[in-house]
């Protein structure tokens, strides 16, 4: 880890800390993420190795942020894991911040956000078809270069592959904001639908510069959803009110979604519509998404 | 989240087809780099042998000697081997068998192994060659084989009956074992292994599907027919000597109480004997496989001289 000089702590990953740091040959600016995965006698434990080779082959897509390396360092005669990340200067929660408040607020220009809309629902896509959910996709966790125009999925933590059939999770994971109604009502076999939810969350946040459903704790999250989707009914999604924890809700008729993203014209709407279904099995795939006639007017030759 | 060699992206069925060119653009990155072969002939021959000694006495489930070999193939690629040091080739054999059995989630008992070795190392040198391994492979232990590529090109086949596609690419998967440890054809792209290990399967079990599927194969856009039709050349070699085993036998000069091909034999009996035991009831296989194990043992130990004939093996 001599190769690398340590500049700031930037965040507390899925992993644990990360790092701004600066490798001392090449200059390269990159996220250092300590790993818990300390070594035992039995050497690289098999959960790392599975999980870290996966990384490493989902990280070759553009839109995720790429893994630079490996690292081992022996601290105290124990060996721990670095991870060697690309290092991009800002995140989308910035971003879209930098729009709202400071000197010159000012909306996403329109052909900007199809375009991260695009990368995202890429990236997304790269993770699905090698059978990864990310499961806590936000703002925070989407880096951006400025420069360059480019979005990219980090923290793809541990733990997050899944294979046929699915196996049973635990439900705390999304954070709230971001969180599908699924896994708010304690489903336990979810998919590829907790992504896309989050997706059109971001989607619609990035439209209109706040957050679409800020609730603070499960219940007021579901409130949040269902005073604008309507509160969902067993026709709209055979099987929720049998879900762990759904309760008698007040019933809320649903709302024009295009009134809560006024800048935001009939096809935007619709694939923002797509996004957040309430029966997971409807809601758009992040492959299907980007066939959408939103991104008609996107020049796709780029991506 | 195993790691399945057949579907190494871990992906749906219906993603599938979205990932194949992933794989065949990605395939060059999980093969050795060819310079190696001629300094390290004797050390892959001698690595290899030590693998499958150590499939035979831990019982393994073929694809982890398998991957260890694609592991050790790579690793050696990239680096100096010291020669004529012995340990570092079982270091680097023990490394690669650690990392593939924890890829495929089996627990692999070193000190069985190191015991019927001789050489015993201790946890820290053992961790340490792990590192260099995988940092020499840059984590890439999802490795693209010729069994990503099966399901793809046998889809291509003409007659969909599910049985037949079955026995195909049964006999693809043994032919596919074998040919990791022939040496000419660490050369060829997992992809033109498979396509011409399912060909000779074809060729074998149903001739007569053999041109249309032959066909079909070498117009897939992935597929460089030159390489294929070389590949395959090499193969159906290799499948013809195996096959005329008795009549080799009689033609050297065979006073071996087992010779090569015999060895090479009870190897594919043992391998679809491990993979079908997880389908049938265990007491009966489970009862085959030990005699077979005992035999194996048998000849496995002591015979230096058999050790360094089995790199057909």
């Amino acid at each position: 880890m001599d190769k690398y000089e340590k500049l700031e702590k930037v965040g507390e990953g899925t992993y644990g800390k990360v790092y701004k740091a600066k490798d001392k040959t090449s200059g390269q600016l990159v996220a250092l993420k300590k790993t818990r995965l300390e070594m035992d006698e039995e050497g690289v434990p098999p959960t790392a190795l599975r999980e870290v080779s996966l990384l490493q082959m989902l990280s070759q897509c553009l839109y995720v942020v790429r893994l630079l390396c490996v690292e081992h360092v022996d601290k105290n005669g124990k060996p721990l894991l670095y991870l060697v990340f690309e290092y991009l200067d800002t995140d989308l929660k910035k971003f879209i911040d930098s729009h709202r408040k400071g000197p010159n607020p000012r909306p996403l220009p329109t052909p900007l956000l199809q375009s991260f809309l695009y990368q995202l629902c890429k990236g997304v896509a790269h993770c699905h078809s090698h059978g990864v959910l990310h499961r806590d996709l936000k703002p925070q966790n989407l880096l951006v270069d400025n420069d360059r125009g480019i979005l990219k999925i980090a923290d793809l933590g541990l733990g997050r592959a899944f294979t046929v059939p699915l196996k049973s999770y635990t439900h705390e994971i999304v954070t709230l904001w971001y969180r599908a109604p699924e896994v708010l009502l304690g489903s336990t076999h979810y998919s590829t639908g907790v992504d896309m939810w989050s997706v059109g969350c971001i989607f619609a946040e990035m439209v209109r510069r706040q957050a679409l459903f800020p609730g603070d704790s499960e219940f007021q999250q579901l409130l949040h959803i269902f005073r604008l989707l309507g509160t969902p009914t067993e026709k709209q999604w055979p099987g929720v009110s049998s879900l762990r924890d759904w309760h008698v809700y007040p019933q809320w008729e649903p709302q024009n979604l295009a009134r809560a993203v006024p800048s935001l014209g009939p096809d935007g709407v619709d694939l923002l519509s797509k996004m957040l279904k309430y029966d997971p099995a409807e809601r758009i795939s992040a492959k299907a998404a980007l066939d959408h006639p939103y991104f008609d007017s996107l020049d796709k030759s780029q991506f | 989240m195993e790691f399945d060699l057949e579907n190494p992206l871990t992906s749906f069925k219906e993603h599938q087809s979205d990932t194949m060119p992933a794989l065949f653009a990605s395939e060059s990155d999980h093969m050795p780099s060819l310079s190696f072969f001629r300094s390290h002939i004797s050390f892959r021959r001698q690595a290899i042998s030590l693998i499958l000694q150590a499939q035979y006495s831990c019982n393994f489930d073929p694809f982890i000697p398998y991957l260890a070999v694609n592991y050790m193939d790579r690793f050696i690629s990239t680096q100096e081997m010291p020669q004529g040091k012995p340990w570092i080739v079982r270091l680097v054999v023990i490394a690669c068998l650690s990392l593939s059995s924890k890829m495929k989630n089996t627990h692999f008992s070193l000190s069985d192994f190191q015991r019927e070795e001789g050489f015993i190392f201790d946890a820290q040198t053992i961790q340490r060659m792990e590192i260099l391994v995988l940092t020499a492979l840059k984590w890439r232990m999802r490795s693209i084989t010729p069994f990503s590529f099966l399901h793809f090109f046998v889809s291509l086949f003409e007659l969909k009956d599910p049985p037949l596609m079955r026995a195909l690419k049964d006999r693809a998967t043994d032919i596919i074992f074998k040919a990791h440890h022939e040496i000419k054809l660490v050369e060829f792209k997992p992809s033109i292994i498979a396509a011409s290990a399912l060909l000779s399967a074809c060729h074998e079990l149903f001739p007569l599907q053999f041109t249309s599927f032959n066909n079909a194969i070498s117009s897939c856009e992935y597929v460089n027919k030159e390489r294929l039709l070389s590949c395959f050349g090499v193969m159906e070699e290799m499948v013809v000597m195996d096959g005329n085993e008795s009549m080799f036998d009689g033609a050297s000069s065979a006073k071996t109480p087992v010779s090569v091909l015999d060895r090479d034999r009870h190897c594919s009996n043992l391998e679809s004997e491990t993979t079908t035991t997880t389908n049938n009831t265990v007491g009966v296989t489970a009862e085959k496989r030990d005699v077979k194990r005992r035999k194996m043992n048998g000849f496995c130990s002591g015979n230096t001289f058999q050790l360094s004939q089995i790199q057909h093996c």
